[in-house]
């Protein structure tokens, strides 16, 4: 039973909501627990159209195949309810909430994870805030500013890594956290991804990217490329080195034949 | 029996000419004689129109009927209405405020109970009951009321006030005086079918301090019920005042309010303004900066829901060249409530070096809420700084995408994104307990949504 996958889609298909666009078009993707597993592939290849119909984004509509998370049917349930079975979605593109402060959302996110009857201990919470931004080197000032409102990108995604290392997700899927980033930013999220692996080798990690330089500093299980809605090719870390030295075209071509 | 009602009868009359007799039988001369005054002002002006450009999207016609209401019989004679048992949600909501400097209670248009702490007493400061102050023959109150700041001639129901007011608060801070704590009125209105006219009269002297926090309450009503007050403030020289009103009357209720503040040389003068109870809500708040270094901040919240209408008329006059007001005015509408906010910046011949902004923000929750925005700017100078702007948006669905993949419930994270739009107003005057209470008061009409 340890070895029961965590993640398991099949033949997935899926479309953009409004349009006759399909986007997905059969994924097959197993994630057993405690892997790292990083999705490589050219822009428009799907690959974030996962990671969003995994976290149950309303923009795609599922067509086909199923998704499985532990043994729920993760395309039945509501985004909210993913993301307590232990979902998390680190945002490409991180949302401002003005008004609102981090701690403030943190403390609303963990209340929502509780029994009706169950009271969050603030002092708990104050307690596990602090120490969660300890171990990312966060300054604590940093939980009482509103959520995204005027971050720069790199602080952005440190606040994605904070709800991840605060809410504790069975699976973190990273939905191109590394993009747009410098190499110390890109240090900071790497770091915090490794931080909480060490903390917790249990916990599983979807990397979604279009670069290999991430892959310098997180080391995956298993590296898979996306082209054109589907994987076309899985294995150890050298795929990633391949795709490096060979990019995208031959796989595109390979494809297309 | 019949002598009971008979009695009854002659207390509780309509609004007319009886009822300003009735009411200022015990009034002095110079009293009656502006009451009168106001009356035939009163009769003489039209009642507004959805064809004047300030009242288009509120239609009185449609939905105030005057001849229907019965003036509330506030004044029963100086010291009337003293040991007046308080109903459980006055009370409540009074248990929730924190440590204030004094408080005043009004109910259905009389002045209850006054209470200010006595070092402030011995250091000059009054709070009253503006009736029992006008009959005691203060100079100030026949100087000031309804002269310089609300007078009868500013409108249908400026002059409706004037005529008619029942009672009120007179507060006065002598020159230095420092209230470091706020100074409370809690309003309280019962009767179906009334109409409360009561006014606050505040004059702050040279560089004397002030916060004042007027909340008014009401159970529901099964029809019209008209709240009317006139608000007037005055900031001498370097005085910093702060004046809240929290808006929280049960359905039924009809709040109209005017207000003026007259902010002088280098003086603070803060307004803000939360609506979030009754059926009909409008506030004309006018701004008159008087002198140079004189600031203003005006700040408004209002959340509607089922058929709530809000509508605020503000206005900003720079009369003086060197001084700055900021407004923001942010309101949250659901069910098929409607918002309305006209607001007017006017930098008058000469008032160089104004700083004036005006920004009025709507988040529409459901498809049939409406929120109306005008902004306006009239600039008569040409040395000055102004800017006005104004969005009417929805709920994100990105942002609701957001917060609902951290496991929030869809229900949860609208309340989060409403409480934050709608708090950053709160954050611009964090007034101990304010915050708190209307905080409270937002999440429980969330929690109906």
């Amino acid at each position: 039973m340890d070895n029961a996958p965590i993640l398991n889609v099949a033949a997935l298909r899926a479309k953009v909501a409004d349009e006759d666009l399909e986007i997905l078009k059969g994924v097959d993707l197993t994630i057993k627990p405690g892997e790292i597993h990083a999705i490589m592939g050219p822009n428009g290849s799907g690959k974030s159209t996962l990671a969003k119909v995994i976290a149950g984004h309303p923009a795609y509509e599922p067509t086909g195949g199923s998704v499985y998370f532990g043994g729920e049917d993760l395309l039945d349930m509501e985004p909210d309810e993913r993301a307590q079975a232990g979902v998390f979605m680190a945002f490409q593109y991180p949302v401002e909430i003005p008004g609102v402060s981090i701690a403030n959302f943190l403390r609303t996110a963990l209340r929502a994870r509780l029994e009706e009857d169950e009271e969050l201990d603030l002092f708990d919470f104050q307690e596990l805030l602090m120490d969660r931004m300890e171990l990312l080197e966060m300054d604590p000032s940093f939980a009482q500013r509103p959520v995204n409102d005027g971050f720069s990108g790199g602080e952005k995604k440190r606040n994605e890594i904070l709800q991840m290392a605060v809410l504790k997700p069975s699976l973190a899927v990273m939905d191109e956290t590394d993009s747009g980033l410098d190499i110390d930013a890109l240090k900071i999220v790497a770091n915090g991804v490794n931080t909480l692996k060490r903390e917790s080798p249990g916990k599983s990690v979807l990397l979604i990217t279009h670069y290999q330089r991430i892959l310098n500093h997180i080391s995956p299980d298993v590296v898979h490329v996306m082209v054109d809605g589907r994987i076309v090719e899985s294995g150890g870390p050298e795929v990633a080195l391949e795709l490096e030295a060979r990019g995208y075209e031959e796989y595109r071509k390979a494809h297309a034949a | 029996m019949s002598q009971a009602a008979a009695v009854h009868k002659r207390t509780a009359p309509v609004i007319g000419r009886a009822a300003v007799v009735e009411t200022a039988t015990t009034d002095p001369p110079w009293l009656r004689a502006r009451r009168d005054e106001a009356w035939s002002i009163y009769q003489a002006t039209p009642m507004p129109s959805t064809r004047s450009e300030e009242w288009r999207y509120t239609d009185l016609a449609r939905k105030l009927r005057l001849d229907e209401l019965v003036v509330a019989d506030g004044d029963r004679g100086p010291g009337a209405g003293a040991g007046t048992v308080l109903p459980d949600a006055l009370r409540q909501t009074m248990d929730q405020d924190r440590d204030g400097a004094g408080r005043i209670v009004e109910v259905d248009g009389k002045v209850v109970s006054v209470e200010l702490d006595e070092s402030l007493a011995r250091q000059g400061v009054e709070l009253a009951s503006l009736r029992d102050a006008a009959r005691q023959g203060d100079g100030d109150i026949q100087r000031l009321l309804a002269t310089e700041a609300v007078p009868a001639s500013d409108g249908k129901f400026p002059a409706l006030n004037a005529a008619l007011w029942s009672d009120g608060v007179f507060l006065r801070i002598p020159r230095g005086v420092h209230v470091e704590r706020p100074i409370r009125l809690s309003r309280w209105v019962s009767r179906p079918g009334n109409a409360t006219f009561t006014r606050i009269l505040i004059v702050a002297e040279t560089s004397s301090r002030l916060s004042f926090v007027e909340e008014i309450l009401s159970p529901d009503f099964d029809r019209t019920t008209l709240v009317n007050s006139a608000v007037e403030v005055f900031a001498r020289g370097g005085a910093q005042v702060q004046y809240v009103s929290l808006q929280r009357l049960g359905h039924g209720g009809f709040y109209l309010a005017n207000q003026r503040t007259l902010a002088e040389r280098d003086s603070t003068l803060d307004t803000l303004n939360v609506a979030l109870g009754g059926s009909v809500g409008r506030v004309d708040l006018n701004a008159r900066l008087l002198g140079p270094g004189a600031n203003s901040d005006m700040l408004g919240l209002y959340f509607g829901d089922t058929e709530q209408h809000f509508d605020f008329n503000t206005s900003q006059d720079h009369v003086s060249p060197s001084a700055h007001s900021d407004l923001l005015y942010k309101g949250a509408l659901d069910g098929s409530a409607r918002g309305v906010f006209r607001g007017i910046i006017r930098v008058h011949e000469g008032a160089q070096g104004t700083d004036a902004y005006q920004t009025n923000r709507n988040l529409i929750l459901s498809d049939d809420a409406i929120a109306t925005s005008l902004p306006n700017l009239e600039i008569e100078a040409d040395d000055v700084r102004c800017s006005h702007g104004a969005t009417v948006g929805q709920l994100d669905a990105e942002a609701l995408f957001y917060l609902m993949s951290r496991g929030l419930t869809r229900g949860k994270a609208e309340r989060l994104v409403v409480l934050g739009f709608l708090g950053e107003v709160l954050a611009r005057l964090p007034m101990g307990g304010v915050v708190e209470k209307v905080t409270n008061a937002i999440v429980a009409k969330l929690r109906n949504v």
